[in-house]
């Protein structure tokens, strides 16, 4: 058997494991052990999945993601979320859909100091859902948009998929968090524009929330400001180069402790139970890291990425061509595989081929973001969807997914702009020099 | 028998976690420490280091935790459709594959902290040995080879009793 062919079985070996319920990381380093047996030596795989464990478990640089999961816990313990979409409820909650835009707006804030989409999409949910459930709107809305502004939470940094990205292809974890900034501002307001339209068309989905008193909207400013603070110290420390990226999820975390703490906001049980989902959350994505680190060693001695890249070079097509059907190909894969398995598995093959093809890897990264952000909510594996079942018990599966699919289309539409107007990503982070 | 047995072993992984927990603590400590005192020009040699090997403490450490608590992300779009005996003996197959992987794991970096131990290999500032924190890694694997197996015991009674 060639290499290539090895490659190729390999791959179909992992995607019948994963199928049969077996966790991603694990079957990665199978797979990724059972390969690189196979191509060069028993001894040499096995050298191999214990270094590379150990050198994933042992990375300074990965040691951001379990200060920045703590961050997105201690915040969502303290009550942060609820007193952002209070103070985004008390500006925009009067309008036609208010509360819908209320919760994309404090979706976008929460974001702002939490990496991860079911994270955001969990704590949103328990905030935002029974305001709407008492305001009588329509079910498929109020769930879909909960589950498709929980996806903001790793366009808008800090993100954990920026961070793996990053370290994947050794780009700076700063600039991409930078990049992430105005597209996700972006996929907001047409997030807004969505349900502004969706509305029009289907008023009887809401009804108007009462106007809230200048006074009142001054008073719920003051719960916004720990979001800003927290979000200025650990982008303002990274964008002038001052902190690492583990640096500023290490300030990050322990600000949000403070804070929380200085507001009596945080008890010790639920600062036990935010270092619990620290450590099981932290732990699964580290597995899958060192898992696909192990899987990519296997495919480097195969030709597959080599491969890849010569064929996609020899089509007759443009590159926004390819690069949209690369899009397309992540659109599906999606729909059907964990982000972070689709990332740190396709990434060492994709990654060349789009650096060859002239687009900018910090650009790209953005799309692959964009991209994972409509797979948290398509079905049949939307994770995002099924946290927020977990949360409204009473809404069935296929109607929080149809819900989510109408905010689909703000999602389309910001990759679209991002590949016509790449600047929207890139502006910010060639500003850091 | 198997079920206190089991439940020493919840129990177990549940310290371990704390301790990975407190890991998480330490280098947040750490390094706002690191981050303030280097202001005033006195940063804590080794901090990077001792934050690397403390990442292979919290990993390690939940490893079997996470396991018990069924967080580490599987595919469970074909398997939750089949019926419930075929779903109990698929999973409880697939623990035992798992555990041939942790089984491994555990025994090769025991071979690589040996031969870290030997050539003496340490850390850049601060001197410290790493074969320590390869037997951390060890020992989490240990941990998390007989959380499987006795998930697969358990799966695989659930499967074949009526």
């Amino acid at each position: 058997m060639s290499p290539t062919e090895a490659g190729i079985y390999g791959f179909l070996i992992l995607v019948a494991l994963m199928f049969l319920k077996i966790p991603v990381g694990f079957v990665m380093a199978l797979v990724g052990l059972g390969g690189f047996a196979y191509l060069v030596t028993w001894d040499a795989a096995l050298q191999l999945i214990a270094q590379d464990f150990f050198s994933v478990f042992g990375s300074y640089n990965l040691t951001v993601i379990p200060l920045f999961v703590l961050m997105g816990q201690v915040a969502h313990h303290a009550g942060i979320s609820g007193r952002l979409f209070n103070a985004a409820n008390k500006f925009l909650g009067h309008l036609r859909g208010g509360l819908a835009v209320a919760t994309i707006g404090a979706c976008a804030g929460f974001s702002a100091i939490c990496g991860s989409t079911s994270a955001t999409a969990a704590t949103m949910a328990s905030v935002a859902l029974p305001q709407m459930k008492k305001y009588n709107y329509d079910p498929a809305l109020a769930t879909g948009v909960v589950a498709a502004g929980g996806s903001l939470g790793i366009l808008i940094p800090p993100s954990t998929i920026f961070i793996i990205y990053g370290i994947l292809t050794e780009q700076s974890i700063g600039k991409l968090f930078l990049a992430g900034v105005m597209p996700g501002i972006l996929m907001a307001l047409l997030f807004v524009a969505t349900i502004f339209i969706w509305t029009k068309f289907r008023p009887e989905l809401v009804t108007p929330a009462p106007r809230s008193t200048f006074r009142e909207k001054i008073a719920s400013l003051a719960g916004v400001i720990e979001t800003f603070i927290l979000f200025a110290a650990v982008m303002g420390g990274l964008f002038l180069g001052i902190f690492t990226p583990t640096e500023a999820a290490a300030v990050g975390a322990f600000g949000t402790i403070l804070i929380a703490l200085a507001g009596r906001n945080l008890t010790w049980k639920g600062f036990v139970q935010a270092l619990n989902e620290t450590t099981r959350v932290s732990c699964m994505i580290l597995v899958i890291v060192a898992g696909a680190t192990v899987f990519g060693h296997f495919l480097a001695v195969t030709r597959i990425p080599f491969d890849v890249g010569s064929w996609v070079q020899g089509l007759p097509l443009s590159p926004n061509m390819i690069m949209a059907l690369i899009i397309f190909i992540y659109v599906l894969m999606g729909c059907l595989m964990d982000s972070l398995a689709m990332i740190t598995l396709t990434i060492p093959i994709i990654y060349p081929v789009i650096t060859s093809l002239g687009f900018d890897p910090i650009w790209f990264g953005v799309i692959i973001v964009v991209v994972t952000e409509m797979g948290v909510i398509t079905p049949p594996v939307g994770i995002n969807v099924y946290v927020v079942a977990g949360v409204a018990r009473d809404v069935p599966l296929h109607v929080i997914f149809r819900g989510a699919l109408h905010m689909l289309m703000a999602q389309l539409a910001t990759a679209l702009l991002l590949i016509l107007f790449p600047q929207i990503a890139l502006w910010l982070p060639q500003l850091m020099h | 028998m198997l079920r206190t047995l089991a439940k020493g072993i919840d129990r177990f992984s549940a310290r371990l976690n704390e301790v990975s927990a407190a890991a998480v603590v330490f280098i947040m400590l750490l390094t706002c420490a690191d981050v303030v005192l280097r202001a005033f020009d006195r940063p804590i040699p080794g901090t990077y280091e001792l934050v690397g090997y403390f990442g292979v403490v919290i990993v390690a450490f939940a490893l079997a935790w996470t396991s018990v608590e069924r967080g580490h992300i599987a595919v469970e779009l074909l398997v939750d459709r089949l019926p419930r005996r075929a779903q109990a003996l698929i999973e409880g197959a697939g623990s035992i594959v798992a555990m041939a992987l942790f089984s491994s794991l555990a025994w090769q970096s025991q071979v690589y902290a040996r031969d870290l131990m030997e050539s003496g290999d340490v850390s850049l500032t601060l001197g410290i040995p790493t074969w320590p924190f390869v037997i951390v890694l060890t020992f989490g694997c240990v941990m998390m080879a007989i959380v499987l197996l006795v998930d697969a015991v358990r799966r695989i009674k659930r499967g074949i009793l009526p």
